[in-house]
């Protein structure tokens, strides 16, 4: 069995419609001036759940988004004929996670931003237990989007965690334990259920990548 | 920080550029010639000419040209139960298929859109060459496949795979050139990479590519992967370089026994060309450095794995290409302009940067 400890943990839930403008007002004060006027609403809610965590230049993070900064890559496509350096620069994934390191000036030794959707949580948690770094931020999140919406290429709820991943057991909030063991694969919890269970420190299990997944709390 | 030193076999690659798959942009390189073209930026809606290297018309079509070209890389991927949870497939991109998003915009044909974001595509994919659920997907601009090549290693080291299948891809659209003609990086001149001239420029190509990874015993493998990431700003390196060092300084440990050429990122920008041929002949002094951007362009997220099929097929040749459209004086006094024999080395380090200044090198390795 594999196990990681969840330390700082932050999930972030907005009010249902909050916009960009709205977010930018309810969190400004985790953020420099300067930086809070260009960040996504993506890039404020992963910022604000990383708010407090402490990383380091040799530590690692695991950061994974479906529909990344969908205002950006919309708002990049109606720019046309003169494209917009600033959205362009804004809608390549992984922006959201950039713009919080870069507002921090915190270099880390591994940024690993997965994009996929099927399997997804399973794929970013794996990533975190072959990463040898002592802290592995364990990020993700998405924003709600506008038109794309409508043609399911963005999300239709705005949301983000992040947990702070180690080897140590001593002060963990919760666990993660993957046991390796060959069984059809059961469906995998999607990353929002992911953001609930965390936000409710509610248990999850299921079958898949080869093992049983567990989040179970202390 | 140290790199990742767990070795890999690489049991199988190739790649596709406009010159066609590995061999044949080996040979392209070597006879000095550029896949690059002036072609207007934004294709058939006009705007400046910038240097593109194109497989097809930069107009997304329906399909769009990079879904019969996949297939084309595709059938020489070895026969597995790719997808499976053994022998997970890692998709790697910066753009995936986002060209259909600008064709949809366009035209308000909705069929574009089963092609237009990350998922989609690597749906398509997955329908298309029948692999199933593990399919993992990175995105991390310019350095997206050496994170899946890096990824693959550790999957296999920590017995949690037995065969890995790492897949890029990247096809310029206008969504792409307009951006970077829009950063002011893409003007209309050729890219020369590394050399000292007035203003830098770089060029952009379609490239996508596939290695089979393994544990078993392999004639080419990956010994080692280096990844480091500033965060100084999103499209400059510090000033002082030390991203640069940071990335070289790792992989030149593992790399310390060996003998070594050098195929940098070499995209023709200035400023990040001159830190990178410094920080590279600091660590490298005695060895050759390359750049094949001048001729491919660049080809974003595949370009690690790309450069590495071509580097892989140029040792299988024993003649690596030199750095086409570069000229002298460089940056640096190990940039290789002409083309050179591979005997007397036993290893090259290749090394990519993106975005945010993420910085990535990998060591390979051959018997």
């Amino acid at each position: 069995m594999i196990e990681r400890f969840i330390h700082h943990l932050r999930v972030e839930l907005p009010a249902p419609g909050e916009t960009v403008a709205g977010a930018r007002i309810r969190l400004a004060d985790k953020f420099p001036r300067t930086a809070l006027r260009r960040m996504t609403h993506l890039g404020l809610l992963v910022g604000s759940a990383l708010d407090g965590s402490m990383l380091e230049p040799e530590d690692a993070m695991v950061y994974a988004s479906t529909y990344s900064e969908t205002h950006a890559l919309e708002d990049y496509l109606m720019s046309f004929p003169q494209p917009s350096p600033s959205l362009f620069q804004a809608s390549i994934h992984p922006s959201g996670a950039q713009q919080v390191l870069i507002g921090r000036q915190q270099p880390i030794a591994r940024l690993w931003p997965l994009a996929g959707q099927t399997r997804l949580l399973e794929q970013a948690l794996l990533t975190v237990l072959v990463e040898p770094a002592r802290r592995v931020a364990l990020v993700g999140g998405e924003e709600c989007g506008g038109w794309m919406i409508q043609y399911n290429m963005a999300s239709p709820r705005s949301f983000a965690f992040a947990a702070v991943v180690t080897r140590e057991a001593a002060g963990a909030a919760g666990r993660i334990t993957f046991t390796p063991a060959m069984q059809a694969d059961d469906a995998c919890p999607s990353l929002e259920e992911f953001t609930q269970a965390l936000a409710e420190r509610g248990s999850l299990t299921w079958h898949g990548g080869g093992g049983l997944w567990r989040l179970e709390w202390s | 920080m140290p790199a990742d030193q767990l070795s890999a076999g690489i049991e199988a690659c190739d790649c596709l550029t406009p010159f066609g798959d590995a061999p044949a942009t080996v040979a392209a390189l070597l006879a000095g010639r550029r896949a690059l073209e002036l072609t207007p930026a934004l294709g058939r809606d006009g705007g400046d000419p910038v240097p593109l290297a194109l497989t097809g018309p930069m107009d997304e079509t329906l399909p769009p040209r990079w879904v019969p070209g996949l297939r084309q890389l595709a059938s020489g991927i070895p026969a597995a139960a790719w997808g499976s949870a053994r022998a997970p497939v890692i998709v790697t991109s910066s753009n995936f298929g986002v060209g259909s998003l600008y064709a949809f915009i366009r035209s308000h044909d909705a069929r574009h859109l089963a092609y237009g974001t990350p998922f989609k595509s690597v749906d398509l994919l997955r329908t298309e060459f029948d692999w199933g659920e593990h399919v993992h997907v990175f995105s991390h601009a310019c350095v997206s496949a050496h994170l899946g090549l890096a990824h693959a290693a550790r999957l296999l080291h920590a017995d949690l795979a037995d065969r890995v299948l790492v897949f890029s891809f990247d096809f310029i659209s206008p969504f792409v050139a307009g951006g970077f003609h829009s950063l002011k990086i893409l003007n209309a001149l050729m890219p020369m990479p590394y050399a000292v001239r007035e203003t830098g420029s770089i060029g952009l190509g379609d490239g996508a590519a596939f290695a089979v990874l393994t544990r078993k015993a392999a004639s080419y493998r990956i010994a080692s992967n280096s990844l480091y990431n500033e965060m100084f700003h999103f499209t400059g390196n510090r000033p002082d370089g030390s991203g640069f060092a940071a990335c070289m300084a790792s992989i030149a440990t593992a790399a310390a026994a060996r003998r070594v050429w050098i195929k940098g990122h070499g995209t023709g920008t200035l400023e990040a060309g001159r830190l990178e041929a410094e920080a590279i002949a600091r660590r490298f002094p005695d060895a050759p450095l390359v750049s094949w951007k001048g001729s491919l362009g660049h080809t974003l997220g595949s370009c690690g794995l790309v450069e590495l099929a071509v580097a892989v097929a140029a040792l299988r040749a024993g003649r690596i290409p030199g750095t086409v459209g570069g000229a002298a004086p460089s940056f640096s006094d190990t940039v290789a302009l002409a083309p050179f024999d591979s005997a007397g080395f036993d290893g090259a380090v290749l090394a990519s940067n993106a975005f945010g200044g993420a910085h990535a090198a990998l060591l390979l390795t051959h018997d």
